[in-house]
């Protein structure tokens, strides 16, 4: 049983006390428990919307801080809390802290903490900064991946570690950021290392034993892939050994792909969903083809990890247009038709919408400023490319592609509304030149080949916050943002969307119309994921961490105070944000009175 | 490639791309990391910490070329401006800015996260390197205080 059982049982009103009763015991179950946060997405389709209504557009304004706390590390604080029973759960970037906080008692001390050695030569191997994207509980265990490669189970009531499991090879690029999705007894986790030429994979590991039960590649054949004639069919190609045939001979091995984001699941078709990161290294010409599955998103079975479909968003990726961005699960009406479908907002600046049982493609159209493709053409699932904007070292600089590799979206997932049936996102506005040069493969170091400078979008702003309306296909609402937006989202019944900013504040706006409710300054740029939770007191409260990072502790100039060996210029395209920001990982909670 | 009389553009390809398939052929990645590192500290008996090309402005050309060649950009910048890893170019070092100290860090790796490149590298392809990052004109002054 979890901590604070009891208190899971009495937080709750009495209708609903037998479900609790059951869900206690199974943390999966708990997702439908809208005073608890028991996974990455909040439930498996991946909505990140709590049904909690004590908060509300006419009261946020009230909003204040309850509690927070310096996790003790600088590096890029994305992700999110747990909330399961009376305990919140934090997991920092590395060294991977994992901290269990009492939230019946004031001050919501420690109950324990759990420290495991993560090697320091992840640092090195991490491509983007040292970050964790989080955990997940399931069976009283909160299960997370170190940075160096290993998931580990630990005890959710005591902090005792279960297992540890080495899943990726740290000396070949590979490190581990993503946060895992446990399904029945299966924990699904993948690797990071798209920049290092890794091969991408994920792998279904046995709840209870951390043992790997199955392994199944992205790119390579189609044993590797777990494609199987009866069991795997491609929307838009026959066929076999798909993700081996778009590729030059053995460019596959280190041909990246690798999974470092986000995954649902829709129990009924007892499917997985994921999608996958770019191919290795970025100058295309090192890799004719399609690269399958490469920029794809994978529908697997947990149980044994057989693909059952897979479709690419981006064939030949020439700009890093990583699709490893969350895959949401919900049913539409379109054309008169209700369909079961899957939402996801890729780097390439297209929202996609597609039949999740089928992989077929519903619709795509753009949710931020697109050049490098005019459409996606429905009848075969390919963008229409601009051939002035392809890349290459035989094309020397390509001007001016929308949007820049951070992507319309990158890794802050967004959130959808059951209520008011909107999508809430936040995106980046900026294009990019790219010149690609050759790319020389040597284990352990990064694999690129590619120079990109930044500049501002149209408009001039750099981000923007804003709700899209996936019927429709277009935006309800926007909010211009002057920095990058980095953020997860966070969209309650009490009709109110919660997002921060790189400039280090966290807002509310009316789930509705975007009117600005309230914001208050955490003290660092945030890149995590807003939750929300009932406390032990019976309130509601949202929880988000500061910790300015991610992709932007790279090429923001000097927000890095703690080495001082380690001094740099500004940003060309961002020079002030060092002006409102420093590194600094903090977790705060904000509720009324 | 532009100002390199003495070793042109050519030739520091080919140097380029021998070193790259020697270190692709011949390292066993067993010894490129833990032992390179935790061997942190002595000397490879061969190697006299003093660089052989200090300040000469065409082998820093070459070293710019290798400093692509060898992924150091991909993890310390373009120019070496820092990136994921520090900057090299702020004419502030961790591990010491003197020939042998950073002769040493790109040798044995650094433990929070620098490769050890001994085990890839020719020495003389490492003091090439060496002498690019001691190229960088002595930064501004005012480089670690920002005004707006």
């Amino acid at each position: 049983m979890p901590p604070g059982s009891a208190n899971c049982r009495i937080a709750v009103p009495l209708a609903m006390l037998i479900t609790v009763l059951v869900a206690c015991d199974r943390g999966p179950a708990l997702a439908h428990d809208d005073g608890q946060w028991t996974m990455p997405g909040k439930d498996y389709a991946a909505t990140r919307f709590s049904g909690l209504t004590e908060i509300t557009a006419a009261n946020a304004k009230d909003l204040h801080a309850t509690w927070s706390f310096s996790t003790g590390v600088l590096g890029g604080h994305e992700g999110q809390p747990l909330v399961v029973g009376s305990t919140m759960y934090v997991v920092t970037p590395w060294p991977n802290v994992l901290y269990a906080f009492d939230l019946t008692k004031e001050g919501y001390p420690l109950r324990w903490k759990y420290r495991p050695f993560v090697d320091p030569q992840a640092i090195g191997q991490a491509c983007c900064d040292i970050v964790n994207r989080g955990a997940f509980h399931a069976d009283g265990k909160i299960v997370f991946n170190l940075l160096d490669g290993h998931t580990v189970a630990v005890d959710a009531a005591t902090g005792r570690e279960i297992w540890k499991t080495k899943i990726a090879d740290l000396n070949a690029g590979e490190t581990t950021p993503m946060a895992p999705l446990v399904v029945k007894d299966r924990v699904i986790v993948g690797n990071s290392g798209g920049e290092m030429g890794v091969r991408g994979w994920v792998k279904g590991l046995d709840l209870n034993t951390g043992a790997i039960v199955w392994t199944g590649y992205s790119i390579g054949s189609d044993a590797d892939v777990l494609a199987s004639p009866g069991t795997f069919k491609a929307p838009y190609h026959d066929g076999r050994e798909l993700a081996l045939d778009s590729w030059p001979k053995d460019g596959w091995k280190h041909g990246g792909a690798p999974a470092w984001g986000w995954l649902s699941y829709d129990a009924e078709l007892d499917l997985v969903y994921y999608g996958t990161g770019n191919p290795a290294p970025w100058n295309t010409e090192q890799r004719r083809g399609d690269n399958r599955w490469a920029t794809s998103v994978l529908a697997r079975h947990p149980g044994d990890g057989s693909l059952v479909w897979a479709y690419q968003f981006t064939p030949a990726d020439n700009w890093d247009y990583d699709s490893t961005q969350e895959m949401i699960l919900t049913e539409l009406t379109l054309s008169g038709e209700r369909r079961k479908v899957l939402v996801h907002f890729d780097k390439n600046g297209f929202a996609y919408v597609l039949d999740r049982t089928t992989g077929q493609l519903l619709s795509a159209e753009p949710y931020v400023p697109v050049n490098w493709a005019r459409r996606v053409d429905l009848a075969t699932g390919r963008p229409e490319v601009d051939s002035t904007k392809l890349t290459g070292v035989t094309r020397g600089i390509t001007k001016d592609i929308c949007p820049s590799l951070e992507g319309g979206k990158n890794q802050q997932p967004a959130a959808w509304s059951p209520v008011t049936q909107l999508f809430y996102l936040s995106t980046s506005n900026l294009c990019m030149d790219y010149t690609a040069s050759a790319a020389s493969y040597l284990a352990g170091t990064p694999y690129v080949g590619a120079t990109t400078p930044y500049t501002a979008g149209p408009g001039g702003h750099l981000g923007a916050f804003i709700a899209w309306d996936p019927v429709k296909a277009k935006r309800a609402w926007e909010i211009p943002e002057p920095y990058p937006v980095w953020s997860g989202v966070l969209t309650t019944a009490g009709g109110v969307v919660f997002y921060g900013t790189l400039d280090g504040w966290f807002k509310a706006v009316d789930a509705r119309t975007g009117a600005p409710l309230w914001k208050f300054k955490v003290g660092s740029g945030v890149i995590g994921n807003p939750i929300s939770f009932r406390g032990p007191d019976g309130k509601q409260y949202v929880a988000v961490y500061a910790g300015f990072g991610g992709d932007w502790f790279l090429i923001s100039g000097d927000v890095r105070s703690d080495d001082p060996a380690d001094v740099r210029a500004p940003a060309t395209f961002m020079p002030d944000i060092a002006r409102h920001t420093s590194q600094g990982g903090m977790v705060w909670v904000f509720g009324l009175d | 490639m532009r100002g390199v009389r003495s070793f042109p553009a050519v030739a520091v390809l080919l140097l380029l791309r021998a070193s790259v398939a020697a270190a692709q052929q011949a390292v066993p990645p067993t010894v490129r990391y833990d032992q390179h590192v935790s061997a942190g500290g002595s000397a490879p008996p061969a190697v006299v910490p003093r660089n052989p090309f200090r300040g000469d402005s065409g082998v820093a050309v070459q070293g710019s070329q290798l400093f692509s060649g060898f992924n150091c950009d991909g993890c310390h910048g373009g120019g070496a401006a820092g990136f994921v890893g520090p900057s090299m170019a702020d004419g502030r070092w961790r591990y010491g800015g003197d020939d042998g100290a950073i002769f040493m860090s790109i040798f044995y790796g650094r433990p929070r996260g620098m490769p050890a490149f001994g085990g890839a590298l020719p020495a003389e392809t490492i003091w090439r390197l060496v002498t690019y990052l001691q190229s960088f004109q002595p930064p501004d002054s005012t480089i670690s205080t920002t005004s707006w």
